[in-house]
């Protein structure tokens, strides 16, 4: 489900910088103990962790791991504990690849841990920033890690039920605003990690001046904080309500399915969040995107 | 605490000022907007507008002469860098015809009417998903007055925001409309409804997974169908119970009545009715509804005695029993509800 669409910015091709960083991201830190196994990472050990959906993943050719991520962009209990961020800072230095935290949307009660994870990284670590309070909390107090914008604050309109590219035009997305860039670098936000949309084009990545990094091969639809799987233990007042902790059911079970009657493209819930699978095409104008230099990094992961 | 309340034509003006709304908020789409962009996306509702300037003019005009305020919603999640130009001529001519305060959600438009529109107030929008202190700081420096909080957010973090920031007026949800995404992370649109309407309640045919890939166990599979229904019955109270009205008129959840107490005593600014789309008699009932219970608190009644009143007004407590109608499930009212008045 690709069309073309008419970025205002320039197309010309970015000459590429070097190969293509590849990234993989991990939610469920129990699973690190799979990636332990492995004295140096590939990236078939990266493809191999998605299953039947690393056939919607085009890498070029040259593309090694550079990158390993753990953490939630979705969701506040998720957070990794210290002791799991210290294994995978010991796994990336053995591999020889750049570790990065994914943090979520915050509430207050969250920012301590953070401060404490934050504090276990490794100068020149990533964080993957979703939270605009968060990054300022990175800058000020952890200058040696670098911020990565994620893709909750890279609005764009992502909703596969869409009958028509018209429709996908209605809120263009504001990635090439003065302002916008102005202000990710007043936060001292070097990156911008986006999605790739329903009905979007290579060139939508194109022009916006920032290097771009694009999760594949799902895309996120919507992210609440109530959550259906996590108050499965829960009761009232509790249940379907936020702030509560959950017993992580997230990482056991997930949805799949689609809407009676249409062929769009494959959906999925897992906890709070909605995804959709990449179409052939869709990876296809991202492998586009990165042979023109406008996107300069991959991370794959789950849904 | 003010009681800030959805517009969509001038008539609504008085009806809603007479029954308790001190702030009034509005969208409108400029006639030369559609010719100049090919879309209606002003703000981040396609229906539920002003009629255009003169609309809005009268509404300001006639607000003030209630001593009531006007906020214009530029509320979509995102815009595009050739919308910033048109949307800060939008809220300069707003502020030109002295309507109030801009409710903004992108960034860039935030910095673009700071700098541009420095007298017009900027009230951070829901939409923004601003839901911490170190968040509300960073849109108050570029420029926020006012940080409009998102619906699922507890009192207790309500509480803390608004005592940590004084300098911020806070706004937070307390009637009707229930998104069960986040506003801010929810990247779809409202389709028509044969179209499918919502995400949230369209008719997806999910089936569960285990992490293998395969089918969950039985066990585990009838506790998550049990959970499933469970959501439903959510879901309906989400949605206004299934979009009706009480028997007496007052609209029903997500309702944020009995945490009102809490909220006033952390020194909350405003509360939020929620519904520009829906009918006058509806927003009309919604302020008079959530009037009574502000009545109730500046007068100094007890909190209980204040809840108390709140599940009774609309005369069906056992809706409010559920635990699903709220907001702010921890502040409800818990009354004692004869068994055969319970929700099946």
């Amino acid at each position: 489900m690709t069309s073309t669409s008419t970025p205002t910015a320039s197309i010309t091709p970015n000459p590429p910088a070097g190969p293509i960083e590849l990234g993989f991201a991990l939610v469920d830190e129990r699973e690190l103990a799979a990636f332990a196994r492995h004295e140096r990472v590939t990236r078939d050990d990266y493809l191999e962790q998605l299953g039947d959906a690393r056939q919607c993943v085009t890498l070029p050719d040259d593309a090694e791991p550079t990158h390993f991520f753990l953490g939630s962009e979705f969701c506040e209990h998720l957070l990794p504990s210290v002791e799991a961020i210290d294994r995978a800072v010991a796994l990336c230095e053995r591999w020889g690849v750049t570790f990065g935290l994914v943090t979520p949307i915050a509430c207050d009660s969250l920012f301590e841990p953070l401060r404490a994870a934050f504090a276990r990284l490794p100068a020149g670590a990533e964080v993957t920033v979703n939270d605009w309070g968060v990054a300022r909390v990175v800058q000020r107090e952890f200058p040696d890690l670098r911020p990565v914008a994620g893709r909750l604050l890279g609005k764009m309109l992502k909703d596969p039920r869409l009958p028509s590219a018209t429709w996908a035009r209605m809120y263009p997305n504001g990635l090439r605003a003065g302002p916008f860039r102005e202000i990710l670098d007043n936060l001292g936000i070097g990156r911008l990690e986006l999605d790739f949309p329903p009905f979007g084009a290579a060139d939508m990545y194109a022009g916006i001046d920032f290097p771009v990094g694009v999760r594949a091969p799902y895309g996120y639809i919507a992210k609440g904080r109530i959550c259906k799987l996590g108050s499965l233990a829960l009761d009232v007042p509790e249940k379907f309500s936020p702030g509560h902790r959950c017993r992580r059911e997230c990482l056991g079970f997930s949805e799949v399915g689609a809407r009676p009657g249409t062929r769009e493209l494959q959906t999925s819930q897992r906890g709070n969040t909605m995804y959709y699978r990449h179409a052939p095409g869709m990876t296809a104008a991202i492998a586009e995107a990165v042979a023109n230099g406008w996107v300069s990094r991959i991370v794959l992961s789950g849904a | 605490m003010k009681i800030t309340a959805p517009i969509s034509t001038p008539a609504e003006v008085e009806p809603l000022v007479r029954a308790g709304a001190r702030e009034l908020y509005c969208g409108v789409v400029p006639p030369d907007w559609i010719r100049r962009f090919n879309t209606s996306g002003v703000n981040r509702r396609v229906f539920g507008n002003l009629n255009g300037y003169a609309d809005l003019e009268r509404v300001i005009d006639n607000a003030h002469t209630l001593d009531a305020e006007v906020f214009l919603v530029l509320n979509a999640q995102q815009y595009g860098e050739q919308h910033l130009d048109a949307l800060t001529e939008i809220a300069a001519h707003f502020r030109s015809i002295g309507g109030n305060a801009a409710i903004v959600a992108d960034i860039s438009l935030i910095a673009s009417l700071t700098a541009n529109v420095p007298d017009l107030a900027i009230h951070v929008s829901s939409v923004a998903t601003c839901r911490n202190v170190e968040s509300a700081r960073f849109f108050a420096q570029l420029g926020a007055r006012r940080i409009i909080l998102p619906r699922d957010v507890t009192v207790a973090e309500i509480s803390a925001i608004a005592t940590e920031l004084p300098e911020l007026d806070i706004e937070a949800f307390v009637l009707n409309d229930g998104c069960v995404f986040e506003e801010g992370t929810c990247h779809t649109v409202h389709l028509p409804m044969n179209k499918g309407g919502p995400i949230c309640i369209d008719n997806y045919q999910f089936e569960y997974r285990a992490a293998s890939g395969e089918a969950p166990a039985e066990r585990a599979l009838r506790r998550l169908e049990k959970n499933d229904q469970d959501y439903k019955r959510w879901l309906w109270y989400r949605f206004g119970n299934g979009f009706s009205v009480a028997p007496n008129g007052y609209p029903w959840g997500p309702c944020g009545l009995c945490a009102m107490p809490a909220m006033h005593a952390a020194g909350v600014h405003s509360v939020k009715i929620a519904g520009r789309e829906g009918a006058s008699e509806r927003k009309v009932k919604s302020v008079e509804l959530v009037h009574e219970v502000l009545r109730r608190i500046e007068d100094g009644e007890p909190e209980t005695k204040v809840r108390e009143c709140a599940v009774g007004l609309r005369d069906a407590p056992s809706h409010c029993a559920s635990g699903y109608m709220c907001y702010y499930p921890e502040k409800r009212s818990q009354p004692e509800i004869p068994v055969h008045a319970q929700p099946a």
